[in-house]
């Protein structure tokens, strides 16, 4: 069937459209702060066989992985799907999911009796049991202890809700009020979404729709086999590592193998270490999106992302090395750690076929939760993300001074000091940019913080101090690395420690420091604009030292202009 | 001026009634004069801006109408009873990064909340594109020791030393505006207050932002920029009014000057340039006026406005007769935590690009071509096809002279651009490929409208379609129909709405003081003492401002939240009658549901902030009702217009609008041309003219074109 290019255009449009409009329902309805004010969850669409066909609304770290979850349920309810049945499942093992906390509602859509789409919604819950309140547990060593684990469930049977279910769900979460309020904003945006795509197949017809849906993938396939194309033919290899497992200090190494062939990318994750000890072994669901920001982000924002973009890139992940652990592996910190690494090696062998597009690393992650009583006796949970670290530069941007880990492409809120002294038991004393830290180049690493507290009562701490030991931010093309990052603390009684990078503890009183990873820098620092150099020593961002070593920028006495002779004396050696 | 175009355009017919309104709004194309004399007759007038002297657009505009009138402009000013103003002085300042040089005092510890930002981007995926540059650099950063804690109470006192350091290096380093950010400063203002003392003492003249005056709200970053956008615009801001003021005075105008701030209200030219950020949104922020107009005129209290210019759409909405307020707004990637119409933004307008990608999938904005080269129609060297050229090709627009002679259409350049940028590499052709941008941007349209009406909890069907903007009312009715709302309404000053807007608005103060309590018995007198001193502050305001008493009202309210939730919402209270505490529960409890869908009925609620908006009332004129006629309309010509490919090209009259009377009904295809809009009236839609002389069209329910 010839298909007519405008109608094309508008079915792709509307898909798009309605999958924000899902967000937007979530946002207005879901209870907990995690979705209406830091939007951690995803509304996607798939078609009848669960090949993803939308997914505008949420998170990079989710894109991509959402056609995995519905084809689990299609093996499991094969003939057995109904009209008004909605699905949840979250395993990562025997669902298609991501990790535990990540719920999916799938919810299928027919018109006159045809299966033609699935509307979905993943979304991080509150709390599902496991080892301790909010999700994260860094003491894990099995998936048992993360929480309860869902296989593809069918949450409402024709239109019925299952009590019993539900029930039993309720029961496994230590915030049963906030989840049932939260599952029933999950269905509400996926009605409206069903109720959208009928009217989109009413319009064209079923036969029709199928048509154009394949050709939405068909031409997002073009445009990401064009894009590769543009890069040269080749084997690039690349390695990151983490310097622990969660439990001691010992290197984990996440090797790739990116072979560009033609118009096609396989990215073969070969020879990467084998499972460990912590939560930190990525699902194979999460590690395939994690490919796919790498990818995508790497080549241009504007591709569409859906089950034809990916046609054209293969990932291997061999089972039981960290990157597709076998059961019962824990995986709940995957979707930040390790698919920071991930995407850092993906971009690091990129880089090499690309260099004007290649992009330095990012900060990782260090600084703490803390959970304690609040005055009412209800339990408050606060992120301390005031010390989230820096981005790496890319050709034309310096990196980002402070933003959100490099999962969501730093998609994430950083909080105003103020309002966390009125919200919490603590006070700020500073929250600054590092002198000195940035990773320098002809644009340089972003800075990252230095991020102080006192926290004034007791509290359960959880540390996820992965950038606090190792500089995490890679410099590329002759940038050079970010600076460490570091945790330091001090108790009201005068003891002083640095933290450990994970695990969990009860302390008293204390002040904590954190300065936040910094970011590398992209090119040689002797092409930076001097004007810039200048700028940055003025602003007190690098030491005059800095610039003469490392830029070859001399300044004047007075520290107002660049010398520009010596500067180009410097510069020629 | 043709026969045709009485009687809002000839004078002759029917003289001015003084004293008169006048409206002038300064926008990237056209200066709009709306004169709305005593009788509440309307004339518009337009010349071509000059963005690089604006004043000059202004007196231009006002010679225009004293010519066209047959006035002498001192006569024109001289028997204005009001005279509002919506300028883009402050914002363009914002867009071409041509502000002053800024100093900015901050807490020690906390020199960098402005350049931290607060990691939000536009578009997650686009990690490439750099932030917008941040207005202080570091180095004019100065922090300054003294702290005030989470309770407001002073733990280290200012160190006015530092102070006196941070003075001298602004005098050194030659900054022209000064903005001042203290921690806290939200809850106790005397550190900031002291501060600013001090530098006044050093430096008396120089343009002062204490961010607890600009914007007394929670968050140090929110607070910094803006008080430092505050400080960026306010040199230009201060000149500029100065200087017209000035020059309207020795033009003729007896009465002082007024501007149109953000959130549609007006207010003194000393108060703007004392708060010179309000002006940001000034032009847009006047539709306020001018839907409250349309609500009074069509008897219809929910409206979605659509005005669709050259290169965008704002959307607004008015529902039950009021225009949502927000408590902040970006602009140009920066922030500002001011009072502001809710105003949703979009890059679509008849300057809206279109072509295909290399995978063949076709696209339509947001890119737009711009004032230069603008359409290719416009011959002046655009390649690249847009929203116009498509309206063109298909007949909607004519060939030649256009938008009041401005520009001259080119119908063979459309043509060109079109086949070489849609129709060829997608193989289709010129007309598919022209209707086929038309239905992209139509959609576009249609899923912003959605957004907006999804996000406040409303159903778009029950609204009325306002369309405004050379572009809009050539779209709505499509629009309409894809909304699902059965009626479009096009005012008869849809050209030049803003203007109109800005002499129907009301003299508006907002006072607002964050108040941290949770809402029981015992917070509540507290609560009215602050209102009572806020209301008092407005009412003094106004007084300043030459108002009686008697047309004064003020409105307060408070902002409340459920423990634990960021956001807030605000509910209105009468402090003077005594505040029910079970009503503003149920008040809050109501708004929680429209919003969000739903709400606890047995959860504790914080209050966050109160405030009070004091307003003048400039009492309006009558809607002037326009002489209905008995006769038939006649179209002025006929030309074939393709609707879409159920229908083709279709015969269609083409109307002139001026000629149009109440009491008339055309059933479509029509097509009504006004001076500097079209109004597209599909097969099955018809259009009939209201009593005020404004177009009213019904949608044929169900068919979808």
């Amino acid at each position: 069937m010839q298909l007519d290019p405008v109608t094309l255009a508008l079915v792709q449009n509307r898909l798009d459209h309605i999958s924000v409009q899902m967000g937007q329902s979530m946002t207005r309805t879901a209870h907990s702060p995690i979705f209406n004010q830091s939007h951690d969850f995803s509304c996607f669409i798939t078609d009848h066989q669960g090949r993803l066909i939308s997914q505008a609304d949420g998170i990079p770290i989710h894109t991509g992985g959402g056609d995995l979850v519905v084809q689990a349920l299609l093996d499991a309810f094969t003939q057995n799907i109904d009209a008004d049945d909605v699905f949840l499942s979250s395993d990562p093992y025997v669902a298609g999911g991501n990790h535990l906390p990540d719920w999916v509602i799938s919810r299928p859509v027919f018109v006159a009796g045809r299966l033609m789409a699935f509307v979905c919604n993943r979304a991080h819950q509150s709390d599902i049991g496991g080892g301790v309140a909010g999700t994260y547990n860094p003491s894990a060593t099995e998936i048992f202890h993360e929480g309860i684990r869902l296989p593809p469930l069918k949450l409402i049977e024709r239109g019925r809700r299952r009590k019993d279910l539900w029930a039993l769900l309720l029961l496994n979460s230590r915030c049963p009020e906030l989840l049932d309020g939260d599952l029933q904003a999950m269905l509400g945006s996926t009605l409206t979404g069903a109720r959208a795509i009928t009217k989109q197949v009413d319009g064209l017809g079923s036969d029709v729709y199928h048509e154009y849906v394949d050709g939405i993938l068909d031409h997002a396939e073009r445009r990401m086999r064009m894009a590769l194309s543009s890069l040269p033919d080749g084997v690039y290899r690349a390695e990151e590592k983490s310097d622990n497992d969660c439990f001691e200090q010992r290197d984990v190494y996440y090797r790739v193998t990116v072979t560009k062939r033609g118009d096609s990318l396989t990215v073969d994750f070969t020879g990467t270490d084998p499972q460990i000890k912590g939560f930190k072994n990525s699902s194979f669901s999460n590690t395939r999106s994690a490919v796919y920001v790498a990818v995508t982000s790497f080549l241009e924002s504007d591709i569409p992302r859906n089950a034809g973009t990916y046609r054209a890139i293969e990932v291997i992940a061999p089972l039981g090395c960290t990157l597709n652990p076998r059961p019962p592996a824990p995986v709940t910190m995957c979707t930040v750690l390790p698919s920071h690494e991930i995407i850092h090696a993906c971009w690091m062998a990129l880089a090499q076929a690309d260099p004007q597009r290649a992009c330095a690393g990012w900060g990782k992650i260090c600084h703490w939760n803390m959970a304690g009583p609040n005055p009412d006796g209800s339990t408050y949970v606060m992120y301390h993300w005031g010390a989230l670290p820096a981005a790496g530069a890319v050709r034309g941007r310096d990196g980002f001074d402070q933003i959100g880990p490099l999962n969501s492409l730093g998609n994430l809120v950083v909080p105003n000091c103020e309002t966390y002294e009125q919200l919490y038991p603590v006070h700020f004393i500073t929250h600054e940019l590092r002198c000195d830290s940035a990773g320098a180049g002809e644009f340089r690493g972003g800075t990252g913080v230095e991020y102080c507290a006192r926290v004034e009562a007791a509290a359960d701490y959880a540390f996820r101090g992965e950038g606090q030991r190792t500089p995490s931010g890679y410099g590329i093309l002759g940038g050079t690395m970010g600076r460490a990052g570091r945790v330091d603390v001090r108790l009201e009684n005068g003891e002083k420690f640095e933290a450990p990078q994970f695990g969990n503890g009860a302390l008293d009183a204390l002040t904590l420091r954190i300065d936040s990873p910094a970011g590398g820098g992209w090119g040689n620092p002797f092409e930076r604009d001097p004007a810039k150099v200048l700028r940055d020593v003025r602003d007190e961002l690098v030491s005059r030292t800095t610039a003469r070593d490392v830029y070859g920028v001399v300044l004047s006495e007075d520290g107002r202009e660049v010398c520009e002779a010596e500067t180009l004396a410097l510069r020629r050696v | 001026m043709s026969e045709e175009s009485q009687p809002f355009e000839a004078p002759e017919a029917t003289p001015l009634v003084s004293p008169w309104r006048i409206g002038v709004d300064v926008g990237g194309t056209f200066t709009d004069l709306a004169l709305l004399d005593a009788s509440g007759a309307v004339h518009i007038f337009k010349v071509a801006s000059t963005p690089a002297q604006p004043e000059l657009g202004v007196v231009g505009v006002i010679e225009h109408a004293a010519r066209e009138l047959r006035l002498a402009c001192s006569a024109l000013l001289g028997d204005c009873s009001l005279f509002v103003h919506g300028s883009t002085i402050a914002t363009n300042a914002l867009l071409e990064g041509k502000g002053a040089r800024v100093g900015l005092l901050t807490t020690r510890g906390f020199r960098d909340s402005l350049e931290i930002r607060r990691g939000i981007r536009d578009n997650a995926w686009d990690h490439r594109t750099p932030y917008a540059p941040v207005l202080v650099p570091r180095y004019l950063r100065c922090p300054v020791g003294g702290r005030i804690d989470r309770d407001g109470e002073e733990i280290e006192p200012l160190e006015s030393p530092d102070v006196e350091a941070a003075i001298r290096r602004f005098q050194q380093e030659g900054v022209e505006s000064i903005a001042i950010c203290l921690f806290n400063s939200f809850l106790n203002d005397a550190h900031e207050r002291h501060a600013e003392q001090l530098l006044r003492e050093k430096l008396p003249t120089i343009s002062l932002n204490r961010s607890s005056a600009v914007a007394p709200t929670m968050g140090e970053y929110e607070r910094s920029s803006t008080a430092v956008v505050s400080a960026y615009v306010a040199p230009r801001v201060a000149i500029y009014l100065s200087e017209l003021s000035a020059r309207l005075a020795t033009l003729g105008l007896k009465q002082p000057m007024l501007i149109v701030q953000n959130s549609g209200g007006l207010q003194s030219v000393q108060s703007v340039i004392e708060h010179p950020a309000s002006l940001l949104l000034s032009g847009p922020a006047a539709v306020t006026g001018a839907l409250k107009r349309v609500a009074a005129q069509s008897g219809e209290s929910n409206l979605i406005s659509m005005e669709v210019g050259g290169t965008s759409c704002d959307v607004m909405l008015l529902h039950d007769g009021t225009v949502s307020i927000a408590d902040a707004f970006d602009i140009a990637g920066y922030h500002v935590g001011l009072s502001a119409a809710q105003i949703h933004t979009i890059g679509a307008g008849g300057g809206t690009l279109a072509g295909c990608d290399e995978a063949g999938m076709l696209w339509v904005g947001p890119q737009g071509a711009g004032a230069v080269p603008g359409p290719a129609c416009y011959g002046r060297g655009g390649v690249e096809p847009t929203i116009t050229d498509a309206e063109l090709l298909l007949g909607r627009l004519a060939p030649g002279p256009f938008a009041d002679g401005s520009f001259s259409l080119d119908l063979e350049k459309s043509e060109c651009a079109i086949r070489e940028r849609v129709a060829v590499p997608l193989r289709i052709s010129v007309e598919v490929a022209a209707a086929g941008m038309l239905k992209l941007v139509e959609q576009k349209l249609t899923q912003a409208i959605e957004s907006v009406t999804t996000a406040e909890g409303h159903d778009p069907r029950r609204f009325i379609l306002v369309a405004a903007g050379g572009a809009g009312p050539l779209l709505a009715c499509a629009v309409a129909r894809q909304l699902g709302a059965r009626r479009v309404y096009v005012p008869r000053t849809a050209g030049a709405l803003c203007a109109l807007g800005m002499s129907l608005s009301d003299v508006r103060h907002e006072f607002a003081r964050v108040h941290l309590a949770r809402l029981n018995a015992e917070a509540l007198p507290q609560i009215k003492t602050l209102l009572c001193a806020l209301a008092e502050q407005g009412r003094e305001q106004l007084a300043q401002d030459g108002f009686h008493p008697s047309s004064v009202r003020t409105e307060a309210s408070l902002s409340l939240r459920y423990p634990g939730q960021i956001g807030d919402l605000r509910v209105a209270v009468k402090p003077d009658c005594g505040i029910n505490l079970e009503s503003l529960f149920d008040d809050f409890a109501r708004a929680h549901e429209q919003l969000y869908g739903y709400s606890h009925s047995t959860s504790a609620v914080d209050v966050c902030a109160v405030r009070v908006v004091a307003q003048g009332d400039l009492s309006l004129p009558p809607s002037e009702k326009v002489e209905s006629i008995d006769a038939d309309a006649q179209p002025k010509t006929h030309r074939d217009v393709y609707f879409d490919s159920h229908h083709g090209r279709v015969p269609t009259a083409i109307y002139a609008g001026a000629a149009l009377r109440p009491g008339q009904i055309i059933s479509g295809p029509v097509i009504v041309e006004e001076l500097t809009t079209t109004i597209l009236v599909y097969p099955g839609d018809v259009l009939e003219v209201d009593d005020y002389g404004n177009f009213l069209v019904q949608i044929e329910p169900g068919g979808d074109h």
